[in-house]
């Protein structure tokens, strides 16, 4: 079950965005292990292009708001990070104005954990699922469902050219509680 | 075989004529092989085959094949072939097409239990490796042992040995026995060249290019010796040929007569085998004819029958029947195509080369049996001692006895004292002395002992010990790609990757060409994580061998160090492509699985791994790892000692041994452990963290604050310290404390699990704590 946090309804505004995406060393990306599907699209802009790595091909939508892509996972998995790629200057009306962020268990117990508001994005936008409280850095979940619930200039359908999700790397070293920072550890700590 | 050597015997009687075209085709074929030009050969092999079938121009063909890297080719022309060479080609032709059954089969037949294994040393060495991987390794041992007695400069086999951890002492394997087995080797060998010198003399009086014959006879001897003491190592029955060394085994008899016929037959396979060091020196002693003569009784008949290309050589009485008048006219082909190989500088040479044959072809005639012979016995690369069959009952009087080299000056067992003083005086550029060949034979025996020593305590993972061995060698010897490159993987174990990086470096500068041990310095270079360094190294050796698994091993290091598992993996995978024997791709492979959390193609990579080579610990330990992560502590455990067992002096092993005895809660033992890792290793700040650890979970609180605050001064920036000491104080209810370490552990930037785990830890304390320290202490952390 997605961890319920009182500021589930936080709303904030998100402008601009990197060209280049560049997230922390301790994360990895764990969209790889993952279902993704999504609401509905049109032929030839489906959901492959949004994990295809590739910034000209994008996904566009074909049908009533909100919009959906859905990320499930085999097993719970601890997330930290969305990273969006979408472009105003690109796809003008296509661009999320809004966008909301469930987590749970299946389609059936969703709960929104994040929104935001886009104003005229141009690259990667991150969208970090952390809340305030220190418990509340990864959101433990089976499913995440990013919602595209309105777009810039009220377009009906929506753009979307990539989409990554990052979690946490685990402890390389199981059974510890730490994770080593120092070069003189990491030297010894590993055979290879 | 003999039927056809009569066959042939006779119809050389019939048709000269055919017999000297066979000679010349085969000679034609054998100089084109040595020329590197495989595609001429081949076409010409085939129309010799074609015109000639034999089973010893089928092996001159498969042999073509095999220098051409077509082994599907030579498989199919010998199969089923019973010859001893044949079955030696074509075992090898099974080894490189990986029908290792099959190579198992030829070698070593079910129903011929007590059927010597053809080809001697050489034999024995393959059929090693085909035992070693198809997972038998005593019997691998046994025959990689047999291979070393057979031939105690089979380098390769000692390897195999250290490699399979079964190597004894470098000092006893190339010690004293091993001395006297090449001296006595090179001494059978100069008297069987003796004897054919001899005969050949006989004969040559015939030969119109006496003069070329004269000068060319110790050259020729030179030749021969140089080639033969490669082969000084065979036994009777085979010349101890290392696989990987293109080494000709001289062939008793034939042998000799074909090193005469210097173009193409023997010669060709003198020629061809890289002339070893030990010629130079190695030469019989004049003296010992007496010796000589006793042990090569068989021998006499040899001797008359055996025509020396130096006239000096006189034994004028000892001509021979049919095979004489086969001799006579190979003497001075033989003698002027030896000349021709043997030094450039003559000038008869090249025109002996060139006129012999079309010139005389009565003198083909006489040849040609043993041309054809001698022909039969080249096989370029890898050579056997099929002389010894092909001739044994065509010819009486070649009492031919297989695989001993000969030795040039020496015994002339037929004790002539006059042609002995003739070659003498001819030979006295050449100094046979057996007690300088024995001096010699020692010299290199002692280098080998040396590497020896190193190898086998580089593989035992006695590292120390092996670098001093290593530094006993003389500086030109150290100075070489092969000894850098070991040196450096000796510190790669010994976990000191600067001193490591800077041997490879010098072995790079060295030899830059070569690919050994550069996977193992990508793997140094990712541990210092110099990208720089790892992408430069990648992409040089990318681009001088596109087909080396090294390379695709270093590049795929690279990715790996900059944390793009998927590509690594790809890499790694080509490496194992190229190369499925190469045990270090698949580790390698199996650690980028495991970063991908897909533990069961892993699991599966590190087996593999295994199974090529059971003692490459990295895979024990890779597999231990995975266990760990599994929780299937038992299995762990297992695979960690498993992994000490062979690396008994790597602490990282061990402290992780003991992480696993500690999950079992066998946590004596894992302490017993940890203070052994921390004895191994003075530098490795892990053993002594996991102590900590476990001495927490044992709550023994104040000997964890101990070992962690001797840590602090090691690694003062090691932010898991001060958190762990946090807990501790923590535990200890002494919350000033842990705060402060807390704070000094995320001061450190840890990583966003850790800050998230330590400030959750602490929020607690925080809550307890007045307003104004409260507000203080939540900002200042960030909370």
């Amino acid at each position: 079950m997605a961890t319920e946090s009182s500021e589930g309804e936080e709303e904030g505004k998100l402008t601009g965005g990197s060209p280049v995406l560049s997230v922390d060393e301790d994360l990895r990306e764990m969209g790889k292990k993952a279902a993704w599907s999504v609401s509905s699209c049109k032929p030839g802009n489906g959901v492959s292009s949004l994990r295809d790595d590739n910034l000209e091909t994008y996904w566009q939508s074909d049908g009533a708001q909100p919009h959906l892509m859905n990320v499930q996972f085999q097993k719970k998995v601890k997330l930290q990070l969305v990273a969006l790629y979408i472009d105003f200057k690109l796809d003008e009306s296509y661009t999320p104005s809004k966008v909301s962020i469930r987590a749970g268990d299946g389609f059936h117990n969703l709960k929104e954990i994040r929104s935001v508001e886009l104003v005229k994005p141009t690259g990667w936008v991150y969208v970090s699922l952390s809340g305030n409280d220190p418990r509340d850095t990864f959101v433990s979940t089976f499913m995440l469902q990013i919602a595209v619930l309105s777009n810039h200039l009220n377009g009906r359908d929506t753009h979307v050219r990539q989409i990554k999700v990052y979690g946490p790397r685990p402890n390389l070293i199981p059974h510890q509680l730490f994770q080593f920072t120092s070069t003189e550890f990491n030297t010894y700590a590993f055979v290879r | 075989m003999q039927r056809s050597q009569k066959i042939e015997f006779l119809s050389l009687c019939e048709s000269e004529e055919e017999v000297a075209m066979e000679a010349i085709l085969a000679d034609y074929v054998r100089s084109s092989v040595r020329q590197f030009m495989h595609a001429n050969a081949i076409f010409h092999c085939e129309r010799l085959c074609a015109e000639f079938p034999s089973e010893v121009n089928q092996q001159l063909l498969a042999s073509c094949y095999l220098q051409n890297n077509q082994a599907y080719c030579a498989y199919h022309i010998l199969k089923g072939t019973q010859m001893a060479q044949s079955r030696y080609l074509f075992a090898l032709s099974c080894f490189k097409m990986d029908l290792l059954r099959e190579a198992e089969a030829a070698l070593c037949p079910a129903n011929e239990p007590s059927s010597e294994v053809p080809n001697g040393a050489a034999g024995h060495f393959l059929l090693g490796l085909v035992y070693r991987y198809t997972d038998r390794k005593i019997s691998a041992i046994h025959h990689f042992k047999q291979a070393l007695s057979l031939d105690p400069l089979l380098w390769s086999a000692y390897e195999e040995l250290c490699v399979l951890g079964a190597a004894e002492d470098a000092a006893a394997v190339f010690g004293e026995t091993a001395a006297i087995c090449i001296q006595n080797q090179y001494l059978h060998h100069a008297s069987v060249l003796q004897n054919s010198q001899a005969f050949e003399e006989d004969h040559s009086v015939t030969s119109s290019k006496d003069n070329s014959a004269d000068d060319v006879s110790p050259r020729q001897l030179k030749q021969l010796l140089s080639n033969n003491v490669r082969e000084a190592s065979g036994n009777c029955q085979g010349m101890a040929v290392s696989a990987r060394s293109a080494v000709q085994p001289p062939n008793g008899g034939s042998t000799h007569l074909s090193l005469y016929t210097t173009p193409s037959p023997i010669t060709t396979q003198y020629l061809c085998a890289a002339p070893p060091p030990l010629h130079r020196n190695a030469l019989p002693n004049v003296s010992n004819t007496n010796s000589i003569a006793a042990d090569s009784s068989p021998r006499s008949t040899v001797n008359s029958t055996i025509q020396a290309p130096r006239r000096k050589f006189v034994d004028e009485g000892k001509l021979r029947k049919i095979s004489g008048r086969l001799f006579s006219d190979s003497g001075p082909r033989r003698s002027t195509r030896l000349a021709a190989e043997a030094s450039a500088n003559t000038g008869s040479n090249a025109t002996s080369t060139a006129g012999n044959g079309p010139n005389n072809p009565s003198k083909y005639l006489g040849n040609s049996k043993f041309s054809s012979a001698a022909l039969r016995s080249v096989t370029l690369r890898k050579v056997s001692n099929w002389t010894n069959e092909n001739f044994d009952d065509g010819m009486k009087n070649e009492v031919i006895d297989g695989c001993r080299p000969i030795i040039v000056s020496g015994a002339l067992p037929s004790g002539d004292p006059k042609a002995l003083d003739q070659e003498t005086t001819m030979l006295s550029g050449v100094a046979p002395n057996t007690s300088k060949l024995l001096s010699c034979a020692g010299e290199i025996l002692g280098l080998l002992r040396l590497f020896g020593e190193g190898y086998r305590l580089s593989c035992i993972y006695k590292c120390q010990d092996a670098l001093e061995a290593y530094s006993k060698l003389p500086h030109k010897h150290y100075n070489t790609g092969w000894v850098l490159s070991q040196v450096g993987k000796a510190y790669f174990e010994l976990v000191d990757y600067l001193e490591a990086d800077r041997a490879f470096g010098l072995a790079r500068r060295v030899s830059p060409y070569s690919l050994e041990g550069m996977d193992i310095y990508s793997t140094v270079l990712y541990h210092l994580k110099e990208d720089m360094k790892l992408s430069y190294l990648a992409q040089e050796l990318i681009s001088t061998d596109r087909l080396a698994p090294q390379s695709w091993c270093a590049m795929g290091n690279c990715y790996s160090l900059q944390k793009d598992h998927e590509t690594a993996l790809k890499n790694f995978r080509r490496a194992v492509q190229l190369d499925s024997k190469f045990a270090y791709a698949h580790t390698l492979c199996g650690h980028e699985y495991v970063a991908l959390d897909e533990f069961d193609n892993g699991i599966k990579s590190y087996q593999t791994a295994l199974r090529i080579d059971s003692r490459h610990y990295k895979s024990l330990y890779g597999l231990g790892m995975v266990y760990l992560r599994q929780e299937k502590f038992e299995f762990a455990e297992h695979h960690f000692r498993l992994a000490f067992h062979i690396n008994p002096c790597s602490s990282i092993i061990m402290s992780y041994l003991g992480t696993a005895l500690h999950a079992l809660k066998r946590s004596n033992e894992a302490l017993e452990m940890m203070e052994r890792a921390i004895s191994a290793d003075r530098k490795n700040p892990l053993p002594m963290y996991q102590k900590a650890n476990i001495l927490v979970s044992l709550e023994c609180f104040e000997k964890a604050l101990e070992v962690l605050e001797e840590l602090k001064e090691y690694a003062p920036r090691e932010s898991s310290i001060y958190a762990l000491m946090g807990i501790i104080y923590k535990r200890c209810n002494m919350h000033d404390k842990a705060m402060l370490h807390f704070g000094l552990a995320l001061d450190l930037k840890p990583s966003a699990t850790d800050v998230a785990t330590i400030k959750v830890t602490v929020l607690p304390f925080i809550m307890e704590l007045g307003t104004d320290m409260k507000y203080v202490l939540m900002h200042v952390m960030e909370i």
